[in-house]
């Protein structure tokens, strides 16, 4: 099976702090891992690395084969990442926000796309309040339809049942289970082991910037 | 269009709807562009001559007064989103957020320009309507100047502590050509340019508009990156 993610001794550092030392990860397509660890363990350095967000310092990150830095764009193109913080403009509606993102995504979604999209996850009594009303699950609520409007080839999911309620978390896990089945690599980071792990083909655990161990 | 315009094209509407509905930032800032130019009126008094032969000067000094601290303001949206680096996820050539980021303060700039202008011209007893073609010109290269260059500044400095107090120490320095260009090419025009100076002066702005513009799309990539 092809690889969406490869890593081979990834370090990174900021300063003279060291986030991630000679991290090494495999993922495969249509597979889920889930990134288990404490805080500051390098959980989300390492989506940001794979997500083209930071350059490593050391070491080889090959994702949708292309290695990085220099294939960043054709990475960006198939890929997504979730940010624990979500990314929306409060002065924007959601139907808005999620037009700008297509079209920064270099499409033209039809208002009734983006509609459809927003009441995928509960959201279409909202589409057209603007997004400092909403509330924190309500904003992940829109990243998940964010990360809909597009084909994927690899997802990057940072933290995403944070805030949300139960019927959000079932959204999330309805959502990854789709990804998988269509051949999409998921990559969970989370605090929450039950949640991260449903899904998951393999469970690597991260401590002090070192993968500790890969199971299942 | 292509996909850098029209990424560009985005980030302008996205830019321009936020800020039409905020509003705070635009009405804050008429209003301390409008003490500017009544402080330097305050300062100079009633000497009508002295005034009006300072008026070009006076002007622009508000212009970039009032134009940096809408600048400052440029990805400070972004980072209330959740962070200007994000927008480096979406694909394509990242110097689309660059030119989308440049379009919107050249549509705020023109906007307090229009207001600025009439406002100077009843406060400083200046005629300005005499030369309305070829000061608009002026304004247009002069703007360009200064919105390329301080965009460029505010995308440097946003992620930085003291940004408030960084952006106008980076950015003034930077704008003397710009500031000395605008200054003279209106002083000339306003006198009706008995020594034809105002065509070298014109020459030197649009001489920097263009290095500047070059430069900054050019390196605006390396700024985003963390």
């Amino acid at each position: 099976m092809s690889l969406a993610v490869a890593a081979e001794g990834v370090t990174r550092r900021f300063g003279r702090r060291w986030a991630l030392r000679g991290v090494d990860l495999a993922v495969p397509r249509g597979t889920v891992v889930a990134l288990l660890g404490a805080n500051g363990t390098g959980k989300t350095t390492l989506l940001r690395l794979i997500s083209t967000l930071l350059r490593p310092t050391a070491g080889r990150l090959e994702v949708l084969g292309r290695t990085l830095p220099a294939g960043g764009d054709a990475i960006r193109a198939r890929a997504a990442f979730m940010t624990a913080g979500g990314h929306a403009y409060e002065e924007l509606t959601g139907v808005e926000n999620l037009r700008f993102a297509a079209r920064m995504s270099g499409t033209e979604a039809a208002a009734d796309d983006l509609r459809g999209a927003l009441a995928a996850v509960n959201l279409a009594g909202a589409a057209d309040v603007p997004v400092r009303a909403w509330s924190t699950g309500m904003r992940k609520r829109l990243e998940l339809a964010r990360l809909g409007l597009r084909p994927l080839e690899l997802v990057l999911l940072d933290e995403p049942f944070a805030s949300l309620d139960e019927d959000g978390v079932r959204l999330v896990h309805e959502a990854v289970r789709r990804w998988r089945a269509a051949g999409t690599a998921v990559v969970i980071a989370s605090h929450r082991v039950e949640d991260a792990t449903r899904h998951a083909d393999e469970i690597v655990r991260l401590v002090g910037g070192r993968a500790a161990a890969a199971t299942r | 269009m292509s996909g850098l315009a029209r990424r560009a094209a985005a980030i302008l509407w996205k830019d321009i709807l936020s800020e039409t509905r905020a509003r705070q930032g635009f009405t804050a800032m008429l209003s301390f562009a409008a003490l500017v130019l009544f402080m330097f009126g305050f300062a100079i008094g009633v000497d009508n001559d002295l005034l009006e032969r300072l008026a070009g000067g006076l002007l622009w000094v508000a212009i970039i007064f009032t134009g940096t601290l809408s600048l400052g303001r440029t990805f400070q949206n972004e980072e209330l989103a959740g962070g200007t680096r994000l927008l480096r996820l979406y694909p394509g050539d990242p110097r689309a957020i660059y030119l989308g980021k440049l379009a919107g303060n050249l549509v705020v700039l023109a906007a307090l320009e229009i207001v600025l202008f009439p406002a100077a011209a009843i406060l400083y007893r200046v005629d300005f309507a005499a030369q309305a073609g070829p000061l608009l010109l002026v304004a247009a290269l002069g703007t360009f100047g200064f919105s390329v260059i301080g965009t460029f500044f505010s995308a440097l400095t946003v992620h930085l502590r003291a940004r408030e107090l960084l952006l106008p120490l980076l950015l003034f320095p930077a704008l003397v050509p710009v500031v000395l260009g605008s200054v003279g090419a209106t002083d000339a025009f306003l006198a009706g340019d008995p020594l034809g100076r105002a065509g070298g002066w014109l020459r030197l702005l649009a001489s920097y508009d263009v290095i500047l513009f070059v430069v900054c799309v050019w390196i605006f990539p390396v700024v985003l990156e963390e």
